[in-house]
């Protein structure tokens, strides 16, 4: 079978990939191309094929959607920035993220749920203390 | 684009009993009979940057605006009045929705080829290929296919198939169903969207794709060989479809 043919980088025999990234932006939309490219980089340094790249950063896109909070809050209610962290293990990626929110955690719809269930492994987001956490982590396949 | 005269006198009688009913089946026979004109305009388009598909879509959707905005008793042409309208829906589409990120051409380029590399690779290997395969069959960086994966959501996403919230009642785009992606498996998504009017608001390929991809768990390879797109194709769709069920869903949150 072809799929078997293939050189060892393929498929994450990367010594530098297993250190934590970690990456704070402004609570904007315009930096979730930063949290998505550093995600998809990451996991490709994992041997992630192209399906599981495209979840994990859509994944992360609905989960950052959280940490952005609506789009009514005044300026001085928006969180400033996000923090995340990026954590890679032999086949797997986990990311959390974090914000201040001075209003109510949001509650992840239905929908929500059922696009991360499709997603990823394992997806939580938590509020504590007007901070607001998610935390997701992506098996790879084979 | 030449129309014999019959059928001008047929495209006119039905515009003047669509002005007159307002019958939504037959506001969709129309469009469909002018696909033609909506693709042409929308190839007059292409080369920007933005894929042939998505301008077909928003071609559709200003045919339809046109159809719906026609008056006949004005005595114009049908295609007189509908070519600005279709194309005036276009130069919005690059204006406001286009690359709203500046995404270097050779990063466009890069994203548009990819669409055959990772459909050409799926098929080799029998599986999604990784990153680094894509990178040495496109014989570029890896990073460069992390950037070009990247632009196909460098669109602003908002409003795309605005006339949809415009105008709730209308239900699904009826335009994008005209793109020949029939399927059995419609009806039944039909069936479990009602249970989600949100979802319902979209048009019934991105309804289809949502399904396939979220409920009923295939992946963006599986679902692009299904439908007959590219891989890039339902990624961009998926993600421009998940960015609008939430603009929705925060204007459903919203007072008032």
């Amino acid at each position: 079978m072809a799929g078997e043919n293939q050189e060892p980088n393929d498929r994450g025999e990367d010594p530098a990939a297993n250190g934590d990234v970690r990456l704070s932006v402004p609570a904007a939309p315009e930096y979730l191309r930063l949290v998505r490219l550093t995600a998809a980089g990451l996991a490709s340094r994992l041997g992630f094929t192209f399906d599981e790249v495209e979840d994990l950063r859509i994944a992360v896109d609905e989960l950052c959607f959280h940490l952005l909070g609506d789009g009514d809050d005044t300026p001085s209610d928006r969180p400033r920035t996000m923090d995340l962290t990026y954590a890679a293990g032999a086949d797997y990626i986990s990311i959390t993220g974090s914000t201040g929110m001075s209003g109510a955690v949001p509650e992840p719809s239905e929908l929500s749920e059922q696009i991360l269930d499709a997603l990823v492994d394992e997806h939580e987001v938590t509020g504590n203390g007007g901070v607001v956490t998610f935390r997701l982590k992506k098996q790879r396949e084979s | 684009m030449a129309f014999e005269a019959t059928d001008r006198h047929e495209l006119r009688s039905k515009l003047e009993e669509y002005a007159a009913t307002g019958d939504k089946a037959l506001r969709d026979e129309i469009v469909g009979s002018q696909v033609g004109l909506a693709e042409y305009l929308a190839r007059r388009f292409k080369n920007r940057g933005e894929p042939i598909e998505d301008l077909i879509q928003v071609a559709l959707l200003g045919l339809l605006k046109a159809v719906e905005r026609f008056d006949p008793s004005r005595g114009l042409e049908f295609s007189t009045f509908a070519t600005p309208t279709i194309v005036g829906e276009l130069k919005r589409h690059f204006r406001d929705k286009g690359w709203a990120v500046r995404v270097p051409r050779r990063v466009q380029e890069l994203h548009l080829r990819m669409g055959t590399v990772v459909n050409t690779l799926s098929q080799e290997l029998g599986r999604s290929p990784t990153i680094p395969e894509i990178a040495r069959r496109a014989e570029v960086s890896v990073d460069e296919v992390l950037e070009a994966m990247e632009a196909g959501r460098a669109y602003r996403f908002s409003s795309i198939d605005a006339p949809a919230t415009e105008d709730e009642d209308r239900g699904p785009n009826p335009a994008t169903a005209q793109l020949g992606e029939d399927d059995t498996g419609l009806e039944e998504v039909e069936q479990r969207m009602l249970l989600s009017p949100l979802i319902a608001s979209l048009p019934k390929r991105e309804q289809m794709i949502i399904h396939l991809r979220f409920f009923r768990g295939m992946t963006q390879s599986e679902i692009a060989s299904r439908l007959g797109i590219s891989q890039m194709h339902v990624s961009r769709l998926l993600a421009r479809s998940l960015a609008q069920l939430r603009d929705r869903a925060g204007a459903e949150a919203a007072p008032g």
